[in-house]
């Protein structure tokens, strides 16, 4: 038996996928927030070649699609290294490291962001670098880079849609297939448009808040 | 005529031009003396329609720059040099020329070139038609600007401190062309701190101080001891501005 | 399995048309999303209420919603209100749309950008409002927006990879079928990510020497 008519049913097909997209969003979001800044902060410690290494990888992942990346880890991994990778997993893992690149080139200009002089100053007084990472340039550089950081991560929650391709049941998919079954293309894609935009939205107000927040306690500090 | 009855202009809370009056025959020059912040400026504006007056009349030819339906003749008849220039940074000196005669006269392009070409020779500047306004110095771009204005035919050339951003050397230059206007009978309005300058080209001297007209004489009378100079105020600005 | 990009050797004809079809895609998108761009910051910065608040609204929505819901909305969608047009032709309209929200971004803040006195000086000598902005604001502003609009043709061609879900074989398109062909998906995706990113970089350079050759007369220096 075939259902052409939407049902209650699909409302509840809908949330699922809202929860996937919302959950690997979310997920891959902390995993690469997390590499990045790590990645960011090898560099402060200017480890020989690893910079250039980290560098190069970086600016690959920045500069191609997403969903070629997507296809080599999930098409190419298995055949290659003969891994087994599902779709879940090619999807936490790509989401994962294009986050992390671009976090990375983040955390690097708001590091850099702080004069020199600052650093300088803490270190005659005798901080260690790891101190002046943790007291001095941390503090500065979060404020810094909250405002790019939440334009990246509602790009990002757009991004996660494309893992759909692979088979992932996120939200996109789940209009993929309603899609497919009613023939109601206008309705689904509107309502599935309508629930990334709010979604979208809830990001950058998150991140408003925590940039009001930051900003509001270092001007606090500063006087 | 250039008529300026009673002019009233307000910012905010501030009032720069308090009743002002001042008329300007054909083939005067009219300089605007006063101390920063006088209102000179602001008073060039309100002719040129750039502000909009809060009391009183200007018309340029009996056209009334109130009025949205004179406005566009007053234009016509007025042309502004601007202490920053204000050229078009994306065009050559010539275009920066021709571009009103062409769209507003309606002239055809090859003879408003010719024209062009013509004003840049009389200024010195023959050479760089075709140069963009960031390639040229300030004396020049300023040149170009006495051009763009003079291109329109105008039956008033206003002068909003068209030397306080050059250094003295190209000062001169835009004062010798200037000179040669006012030498052929070229109408002015004349807003500067050049003071000796103004002496030498004026037929007559006006003195804002705080947005009132305090002093309108004939340059002679201006500079006398019974005349402009009888106004401590004037007499305080003169010796400040001859000290520094 | 070895590394072997030999296999890829007798489809570099195949691939080489699939990136013309990207080439063409993205250039007649990038006209699209210029003109488009142009109206909505003519319509963002207008005095008019509703052309504004419309302009935003429009900037607002295909910024936040996944390109692929875009382009699976009119792909889907316009069949069903009887519009048959192929996948280049949506493709090109799709991207120019998503890619206009982004333009008219950067030649909006082109034109704010531009210096007051400038436009006095247009005023009192009589320009009309429309002669004024087609020979004055307009030149100024896409010069000056000419990184940024660099930055949105890169970013569609990366997007433009999203173009092979709707069957267009644009280079990740044909990429698909070579990995198919060949059983090499990890050659394959590797190399097409390799390409993407040359791609970019070398569109990066020209706009980077577009923008100096354009702004010359602009910025160059005072003798």
């Amino acid at each position: 038996m075939r259902f052409t008519q939407f049902t209650p049913y699909d409302l509840v097909l809908l949330a699922q996928g809202l929860g996937v997209t919302v959950g690997l969003f979310l997920l891959t979001s902390l995993i690469g927030l997390l590499a990045g800044t790590v990645l960011g902060v090898v560099r402060y410690y200017r480890v020989p070649g690893l910079t250039q290494a980290v560098t190069f990888v970086t600016e690959l992942l920045k500069n191609s699609p997403v969903l070629v990346q997507l296809f080599l880890v999930f098409f190419g991994f298995p055949a290659f290294f003969h891994l087994n990778v599902g779709p879940v997993q090619a999807a936490v893992i790509t989401l994962s490291a294009n986050t992390a690149a671009f976090v990375y080139v983040i955390a690097v200009s708001a590091i850099e962001s702080i004069g020199r002089d600052q650093v300088e100053a803490a270190r005659v007084f005798g901080l260690s670098r790891w101190q002046v990472l943790r007291h001095v340039i941390a503090p500065q550089a979060a404020a810094f880079s909250i405002g790019p950081l939440t334009a990246l991560l509602v790009n990002q929650l757009q991004v996660t849609s494309l893992i759909s391709v692979i088979g992932v049941m996120d939200l996109a998919k789940i209009g993929a297939t309603l899609n497919l079954r009613t023939l109601k293309p206008f309705i689904v894609w509107s309502v599935v448009g309508l629930l990334y935009y709010l979604a979208a939205k809830l990001v950058a107000g998150v991140g408003a808040r925590i940039e009001h927040r930051l900003r509001a306690h270092s001007a606090f500090r500063g006087l | 005529m250039l008529n300026v009855e009673n002019v009233r202009k307000t910012f905010g809370a501030v009032t720069v031009l308090d009743g002002v009056n001042l008329t300007v025959k054909p083939g005067e020059v009219v300089s605007v003396l006063g101390s920063s912040g006088s209102g000179k400026s602001t008073l060039i504006r309100c002719i040129n329609g750039l502000e909009r007056l809060d009391g009183g009349r200007i018309t340029v030819d009996g056209f009334d720059v109130s009025r949205p339906k004179e406005l566009a003749e007053a234009r016509k008849r007025s042309g502004t040099v601007f202490q920053l220039f204000n050229l078009y940074p994306h065009m050559t000196a010539l275009r920066n020329i021709t571009l009103a005669p062409i769209e507003v006269l309606k002239r055809p392009k090859a003879e408003a070139e010719a024209e062009g070409r013509a004003l840049l020779a009389s200024v010195g500047l023959e050479d760089r038609a075709d140069a963009y306004p960031a390639q040229l110095s300030g004396g020049q771009r300023q040149r170009v600007g006495i051009c763009r204005a003079l291109a329109m035919k105008p039956s008033y050339l206003l002068l909003d401190e068209v030397t306080s951003a050059l250094d003295p050397e190209m000062t001169a230059e835009v004062l010798n062309i200037l000179a040669k206007l006012a030498g052929n009978g070229t109408t002015m309005v004349f807003v500067t701190h050049e003071i000796e300058f103004a002496r030498q080209i004026s037929d007559r001297i006006v003195f804002l101080e705080k947005g009132v007209l305090l002093v309108d004489l004939p340059t002679r009378d201006f500079f006398a001891q019974d005349g402009g100079l009888a106004q401590p105020r004037v007499a305080q600005f003169l010796s400040k501005m001859r000290k520094d | 399995m070895r590394f072997d990009l030999s296999v890829l050797v007798p489809h570099l004809g195949f691939l080489a048309s699939g990136a013309m079809l990207t080439a063409a895609v993205c250039g007649l998108a990038l006209v699209g999303s210029v003109v488009l761009g142009m109206a909505v910051a003519i319509a963002r910065t207008s005095s008019g209420g509703w052309a504004r608040r419309a302009a935003y609204a429009y900037v607002d929505l295909f910024r936040n919603v996944p390109f692929i819901v875009q382009l699976f909305f009119f792909y889907y969608g316009l069949p069903e209100i009887g519009i048959y047009i192929d996948a280049f032709t949506t493709g090109v309209i799709a991207l120019s749309i998503a890619g206009g929200a982004y333009a008219s971004d950067a030649i909006r803040a082109g034109i704010l950008a531009i210096d007051n006195g400038i436009l006095e000086a247009a005023e009192v000598s009589g320009l009309s409002k429309r002669v004024t902005f087609t020979r004055i604001v307009l030149p100024i502003a896409l010069r000056t927006s000419v990184r940024p609009l660099g930055s949105v043709l890169i970013n569609m061609i990366l997007t433009s990879s999203i173009l092979s879900t709707i069957t267009l074989n644009e280079l990740t398109g044909q990429a698909k079928i070579v990995a198919s062909d060949t059983f090499r998906p990890f050659e394959v995706y590797f190399v097409l990510l390799v390409v993407y990113a040359a791609l970019t970089y070398l569109v990066s350079i020209g706009i980077a020497l577009l923008h100096r050759r354009l702004n010359r007369d602009l910025m160059g220096q005072v003798s």
